[in-house]
């Protein structure tokens, strides 16, 4: 009875080393993931649309049991931990084993083996040695590496190839926990974020996932932004000029484009967007005055342009889609319809300032209280800001290594097959001598038997050769030479 | 003398049965292809042009799957040959038609759905023919044939216009990512064809086919009914936009249906004569009286008629008319590219039900021309070997693509999620198979499920659940 109970360690152990539960973790993880597809996640639904899908009871349930943020909830993550664990501890479970099998290779038959063996043919010969030679010499033709065993007298043939492919799945699992290990170290310490800025702009604070500002060490300079489009008006490239400003200097500089980011220390700054600010970058008039004179101007938002010595005009308000009631201008909407501006002139002395109105829809000439100006619309340039998606994932090579593992111990696992020979000479059930040949594969067996089939003709083929053919000087020489070391 | 002479007596009457339907199919064929080719000529566009050529294809591929099915109702074998020739041809014309569309837009086809399945059609077929010539595999085309018709007529019915590329997918590993894709994809179909071939020389019985056949059909009428029949009998499908070749829109993302009187009752009743067969399925393992599968079995005929009718009168009235919607005044026009789901369903459960009739009356001829079950376990495993790495190159290629342009390069994205929920699967038949040693029935199951995933991933996660993959 006592005998029977194990320790509560060796009952936990004994569980997740078990090839079933890790069947179960599996499972588990699949239901969970297909779970967070069907359900709206938070992080990435905006929160009208979940409050559009779900009512508000139904929201707060699926808060509770953590179904609105599946991937990132403690259980999850735990099941994929629990995951790790069980290939980490089934693959120490099985190893020595394995390694064995690897490191100490059975070389030497012994007649119950070479009972049972499946794979195997019974060539009769005169003389064993020549034989076991003749056989070295087919295996060296069909490139086999033979390995000659020699012990109390008899020789015998071992060949083997891909011996390592045992170990291939060992090496899938280990870069699959290389891959989880780059996602837990990028879940730890990776962070990612948003940067907006407009050209001429310099920023370093970006609005990270969770909601919070992040200073960077350094700056991000924007010289120019643009777009370009197709023939259809669809956006064919998004480009931003950017260069990295550090302790004032700038050290780094590039212009990227979607898909080619912009790499320094370890952070990465994608061009993700390309937009309107909605503001007004410059306004282009021709300002005539009353005595004729005329010049034209940009006007920046809320900045005086001299217009003579005594007078300034400015931009003071910018309405993208405006209406008029009680001779009053007002908004109506923000998409660019009937766009408004107001410009306002002042003279130098006089508090007040004279207001006109452009209404670019409607008359390319300005309107209101004469100032001694009149201006007439040109162009109006919108701001525009590149949007930066900005990302720091340190464990990110862990997870590239992790996956070019997998993919060189699929290769070995799946196209390279374990193959072995032994070959030795030996008395059959009837007392003849026999050269045995027998053959083994971890995999593909109707692949193997051919290439068994293949074998056992060369050695055929050569042990034909050495009846026929009158022996060389060479070859005496070389049999000499082997019986030399046999008879050792 | 006299032997001779007696030979020559037996072969003729199978030959003038058997030349029967390569004559219709032949002609068939040569038909729609003069017709085709008529059409083509008076519209002054140049012949060999991309849509011709699918349309070429896909009259081929028809051609083979209608001469598989005749193999299925007669026994000849002399139509599998053809169908395989005919394979051969649609192939051909698939390919220059990739061709085509690579030369036309100066890039691989791997842009939008149309693209895809364009891409994932070319393959399944290459790989019918590969499956047949080097693995012995001949009556693998039954399967993969009808799937890739279905796939054809989805894709008329899609926007084909060759658009440029949006700037997220302008980069050389949306080549390596897609291309790993549709490859990994179409052995997975392969390897489900061939899951399929084991169960029935592995003598599965025709009755679980039968139940399965039922259940997968009545679920396709079961689920338009639910989703789509409208008070006193009416089915209410999408509304189309000709112009602008897309739904029509009450606001975003809600679309506008109208109402085809009558269709729903078709409906309904082509789903009760689907649900026929399983109730009598039932009653026949409850009774424990096999009578009752005989009733099944012409139940599921009728049914397969039935089918064929509300087929026809689907297209027949959704092709080009206007109807009344229930949401705004007037008459709004809709056409077969706005369902393009429930057509394929109707389509899918018609191909279903034939090629279980064509189990139920030939499965010995079937299982003739099969090679051994434990060949074809084999088969299904090494395809899956084939398909496995590629899965994993799949998700590591879209994973290093997402980081170059998304800055990030897993987040839990459905497709992404999905992609790997098809990868657990795929391992884990291989993992019941080396360490457990599963072999046949069970491994014959999962290799089915993992396909069932691979469809859910590629058009369920698409269109039935949004996100970042919004391209495919």
């Amino acid at each position: 009875m006592v005998a029977d109970m194990l320790s509560i360690p060796k009952q936990i152990y004994k569980t997740l080393s078990n090839l079933r539960t890790g069947i179960v973790l599996l499972l588990l993880v699949v239901i969970a993931s297909a779970l967070g597809t069907f359900i709206l996640q938070r992080p990435t639904t905006d929160l009208q649309k979940m409050q559009a899908a779900y009512s508000p009871q139904t929201l707060r349930l699926l808060d509770r049991l953590t179904l609105t943020d599946i991937f990132h909830a403690w259980w999850f993550l735990s099941l994929l931990g629990l995951l790790s664990l069980s290939i980490v501890l089934v693959s120490i479970d099985r190893f020595p084993n394995s390694w064995r099998f690897y490191a100490r290779p059975y070389r030497r038959t012994d007649s119950h083996f070479r009972a049972a063996l499946p794979t195997k043919v019974e060539l009769p010969v005169k003389d064993g040695a020549e034989a076991i030679n003749a056989a070295q010499r087919a295996l060296k033709k069909l490139r086999w590496p033979v390995e000659r065993i020699t012990d109390s007298g008899q020789t015998s043939l071992y060949a083997e190839r891909h011996r390592f492919s045992v170990m291939a799945v060992y090496v899938i699992h280990a870069s699959l926990l290389l891959i989880f290990a780059g996602g837990i170290i990028d879940g730890l310490f990776g962070y990612s974020g948003f940067l907006m800025l407009q050209p001429g702009q310099t920023g370093n604070v970006i609005a990270t996932r969770t909601g919070e500002n992040k200073a960077l060490p350094f700056s991000i300079k924007c010289y120019a932004a643009g777009q370009e489009n197709y023939a259809d008006g669809s956006p064919r490239k998004w480009w931003s000029k950017l260069a990295v400003v550090q302790d004032g200097k700038e050290v780094q500089s590039k212009e990227i484009v979607v898909n080619d980011p912009l790499v320094y220390r370890g952070l990465r700054f994608y061009q993700a967007s390309f937009g309107p600010t909605g503001k007004v970058d410059g306004l282009q008039v021709m300002a005539t005055a009353s005595g004729g004179a005329a010049r034209e101007l940009t006007l920046r938002m809320d900045t005086p342009a001299q217009l003579d010595p005594d007078t300034t005009v400015t931009l003071s308000q910018f309405i993208p889609d405006f209406f008029i009631r009680d001779n009053q201008v007002f908004k109506r909407s923000d998409d660019m319809v009937n766009p408004a501006f107001r410009l306002e002139v002042k003279k130098a002395g006089s508090g007040e300032a004279a207001t006109q109105w452009l209404f670019p829809a409607y008359d390319k000439m300005s309107q209101g209280k004469d100032a001694g100006y009149h201006f007439e619309y040109r162009e109006m340039k919108m701001g525009y800001f590149t949007g930066l998606e900005v990302s720091h994932e340190p464990g990110q090579w862990l997870v590239w290594a992790g996956c070019l593992l997998m993919g060189a111990g699929l290769f070995v696992a799946f196209y390279m097959v374990h193959m072995r020979l032994w070959i030795v000479a030996v008395p059959d059930s009837t007392g003849r001598l026999v050269l045995w040949i027998g053959g083994q594969s971890n995999k593909n067996k109707d692949r193997f038997q051919q290439k068994f089939d293949d074998v056992v003709e060369g050695i055929r083929a050569e042990l034909g050769r050495a009846l026929i053919a009158p022996r060389s000087a060479q070859q005496k020489e070389e049999s000499a030479e082997l019986t030399l070391v046999s008879a050792k | 003398m006299g032997t001779r002479a007696r030979v020559v007596q037996m072969e003729t009457p199978a030959a003038t049965g058997g030349n029967a339907l390569l004559i219709l199919v032949g002609l068939g064929v040569a038909f729609l292809l003069i017709t085709a080719l008529l059409g083509a000529a008076k519209s002054a566009e140049p012949l060999y042009n991309e849509s011709n050529l699918l349309y070429v294809a896909l009259i081929f591929y028809a051609g083979a799957g209608a001469l598989y099915m005749g193999f299925g109702v007669t026994g000849v074998t002399r139509y599998v040959k053809f169908a395989s020739l005919a394979t051969a041809i649609g192939f051909t014309a698939n390919t220059l038609a990739v061709a085509h569309r690579w030369y036309l837009a100066g890039r691989p086809p791997f842009a939008s759905i149309y693209e895809m399945l364009l891409s994932f059609v070319w393959t399944v077929a290459g790989l019918t023919l590969i499956t047949e010539k080097k693995l012995g595999v001949k009556i693998i085309g039954s399967i993969t044939m009808p799937l890739a018709v279905v796939c054809v007529i989805l894709m008329q019915l899609l926007p084909s216009e060759v658009r440029p590329l949006v700037p997220a997918l302008q980069s050389t590993w949306l080549h390596v990512h897609v291309t790993l894709a549709m490859l990994s994809y179409a052995a997975c179909a392969v390897s489900f064809a061939l899951a399929m071939m084991f169960l029935i020389k592995d003598h599965f019985p025709t009755e679980t086919f039968l139940a399965l056949t039922s259940a997968l059909v009545s679920a396709i009428y079961v689920a338009v009914v639910a989703t789509r029949f409208e008070k006193w009998g009416g089915l209410s499908v999408t509304a189309w936009d000709a112009k602008e070749k897309s739904d029509i829109f009450l606001g975003r993302g809600v679309r506008l249906f109208v109402t085809v009187p009558d269709l729903g009752w078709l409906f309904v009743m082509a789903a009760v004569a689907a649900l026929v067969p399983l109730v009598f399925w039932l009653l026949a393992r409850v009774r424990k009286n096999d009578l009752y599968y005989g009733l099944a079995n012409k139940a599921v005929f009728i049914g397969v008629l039935l089918q064929t009718v509300v087929l026809a009168a689907f297209v027949v009235r959704v092709r080009d008319a206007s109807y009344a919607s229930p949401f705004q005044e007037g008459l709004y026009p809709t056409a077969l590219a706005a369902s393009p789901f429930i057509l394929g369903g109707l389509v899918t459960g018609v191909f279903a039900s034939l090629l279980y009739l064509m189990l139920l009356w030939r499965r010995s001829d079937l299982e003739a021309l099969l090679p051994s079950a434990d060949t074809l376990d084999r088969v299904t495993y090494k395809t899956i070997c084939v398909a496995f790495p590629l899965l994993t190159g799949m998700i590591a290629a879209g994973a290093y693509w997402a980081n170059r342009t998304w800055g990030s390069y897993w987040s839990w994205d459905p497709k992404e999620t999905w992609a790997a929920i098809t990868w657990l699967v795929y391992a884990g038949y291989l993992h019941m198979r080396v360490t457990r040693g599963w072999r046949g029935r069970r491994a014959a199951y999962f290799a089915i499920l993992g396909f069932g995933v691979v469809i859910f991933t590629f058009l369920g996660v698409t269109y039935l659940l949004p996100g970042l993959h919004a391209y495919a």
